[in-house]
């Protein structure tokens, strides 16, 4: 099982220039041919984040209430900004497989590796996108603080675990299209139901809370907001860092055991 | 030979007490004769086990390909949903067929420099066997070491994005080999040269013929100094002034480099010209290894 898990690792640092230079040519291909080519990863998530703030600030009259004083406006960007990697992620990454068909069986390439580059081509817009993110929380002139330094680590743990799910979930989209059309058809119930344009706090179910606790995506989101909007750090919800990190290393393992049986078998199906 | 002897009987020399006896006794032997060459041959016998141990590391004896008991088995199922339980150990009968061995329990070695083809019908294995050497695919059992920069002349118009450009390909594809840019900007003119696609190479391969994707991928097998060159049917692609073309480079690669080349065709002729060695496969089996006229009446004589 160990050594499953040491050859992905290696595997993915022997060729981590390949994977730099393919999740470039990555953004290229998405972005070409438009003239406003890599304007889009930027208004694509802006017209998202208007729609929801309209409807939500102006038509439901949501807003969440600020202890900060911060606007509504960067809490639901502190949700929303992690959700475009995740979505990217979930509905791209674990079939990513497909997207690359020949780097599986017609050229010499690891297959986790796969994952890696589109990871991290996602990463880098993700990236881009917390700059924005950042301006918009300096222009509702909040501080420089030390709350924030919790940013970096999550973006680190959001990349690691988004790869795994994609490792383990790209090979079994690989042998059977059912897996590949669960993920995607589960895709938009986990955007509503796992708190990224509201408040799973103020649930007050405990059972509700309790399954989502377990929910990867209410963790990045609210960890995110923490960092960003509420001024609070990670561990001060426990409940929900126990759930992400046991979900954490089911994940693991689950992408271990996976990898182990489809490895070798996925150039030969796909 | 001279230098071959002094570093064999170095090598003995630690070995053995008896070294002053020894040096005494091979330059009695030796001295009458050493003017002729029969001197060499009398010598080969005696430094025999040393030498033989030294030359292995010439070049021309280099290993470059070893199958060591390969077997590949293909699982079949009758679906993906079979498939699909099969990688949680379900194995139901209706949906899962058994298993087919594609190369079963091959052993060869390929020495560097050799040309070596694979016959067989189709279905054999021998694609099979060509694609475990690439690295694509992997052995189920056994090992098959590769010592070289493989190019593959498989399935030509596979391996590229048809998103990208042709240029933006031959880089593409030059990263993924681990070429530095400079070593891309090299190669980059000889494939363009090579495939001849005019104002083409930065359209989208998408909007490429067939032919014309076959060029750009021969282009770039044939450009990368390969030290291991796979041919897989591909010179039936093309025109007849293009086939010119790609035999005339290839047989250039095999003369002016030390290349070793594994080609797969059905027509004896293309193979007789370029390989001096035959693999014949049945059944995933191999039932023949020896000269290619050898192999190839064989071939002809059981098939």
């Amino acid at each position: 099982m160990l050594s499953t898990l040491s050859d992905i690792l290696r595997d993915n640092w022997e060729w981590r220039h390949q994977i730099g230079r393919l999740s470039i040519f990555e953004l290229v291909k998405k972005s070409r041919g438009a003239v406003l080519s890599w304007g889009w990863f930027f208004i694509k998530p802006a017209m998202y984040v208007f729609c929801f703030w309209f409807a939500l600030e102006m038509g439901l009259r949501q807003g969440a209430s600020s202890a900060s004083g911060a606007p509504y406006i960067l809490w639901l960007c502190a949700g929303i900004v992690p959700w475009f990697f995740m979505q990217d992620m979930i509905n791209t990454g674990t079939d990513v497989l497909h997207r690359y068909p020949y780097l599986v069986n017609k050229i010499k390439f690891p297959i986790s590796s796969i994952s890696t580059i589109y990871a991290t081509a996602t990463m880098i817009v993700q990236l881009m996108l917390m700059v924005v993110l950042f301006l918009i929380y300096f222009l509702c002139g909040q501080p420089l603080d030390i709350y924030l330094l919790q940013v970096p680590v999550l973006l680190l743990i959001m990349f690691v675990f988004w790869d795994m799910v994609s490792i383990a979930f790209s090979e079994l989209s690989a042998v059977s299209k059912d897996v590949a059309n669960l993920i995607q058809a589960l895709s938009t119930p986990v955007f509503w139901l796992s708190g990224v344009i509201f408040n799973v706090t103020a649930i007050n179910i405990p059972w509700i809370q309790a399954i989502l606790n377990f929910n990867p995506v209410t963790f990045f989101v609210t960890s995110f907001r923490a960092a960003f909007y509420e001024k609070a750090w990670v561990w001060e919800n426990p409940g929900l860092c126990i759930g992400f990190a046991v979900v954490f290393v089911a994940t693991l393992l689950f992408m271990m055991f996976v990898y182990k049986r489809l490895n070798k078998e996925v150039p030969d199906v796909l | 030979m001279s230098s071959n002897n002094v570093i064999s009987t170095g090598a003995a020399e630690p070995r053995s007490g008896e070294i002053p006896s020894r040096t005494a006794e091979d330059s009695q032997l030796c001295h009458p004769e050493r003017s002729g060459e029969a001197a060499e041959s009398k010598d080969l016998p005696a430094a025999a086990p040393e030498s033989e141990d030294h030359r292995k590391t010439g070049v021309s004896d280099e290993v470059a390909v070893e199958f060591d008991h390969v077997t590949k088995t293909y699982t079949l199922y009758k679906n993906d949903k079979g498939r699909l339980m099969g990688v949680f150990g379900i194995k139901k009968p209706g949906w899962y067929l058994g298993t087919v061995n594609a190369n079963n329990d091959l052993s060869f070695k390929i020495r560097r420099g050799e040309a070596v083809a694979f016959l067989g019908r189709n279905g054999a294995g021998k694609s099979t066997a060509l694609k475990m050497i690439t690295g694509v695919v992997h052995p189920t059992e056994g090992e098959v070491k590769v010592g070289g920069r493989v190019s593959a002349l498989l399935e030509l118009t596979a391996g590229f994005d048809m998103k990208l450009t042709g240029r933006e390909n031959i880089g593409l594809r030059g990263q993924i080999m681990g070429l530095s840019n400079e070593e891309i900007a090299e190669l980059e003119p000889k494939v363009i040269e090579f495939a001849d696609l005019g104002l083409y190479i930065d359209q989208p391969m998408r909007t490429y013929s067939s032919g014309m994707k076959s060029r750009l991928g021969f282009g770039f097998a044939v450009s990368t100094d390969p030290e291991i060159l796979v041919v897989d049917e591909a010179l039936s692609v093309g025109d007849k002034a293009f086939q010119q073309k790609c035999v005339r480079r290839i047989r250039e690669i095999m003369l002016d480099e030390d290349v070793t080349v594994l080609f797969v065709s059905h027509s004896s002729g293309t193979v007789k010209e370029f390989c001096s060695r035959g693999i014949v496969l049945d059944h995933g089996t191999q039932v023949f290894d020896g000269p290619i006229e050898e192999a190839i009446a064989y071939y002809e004589e059981n098939f």
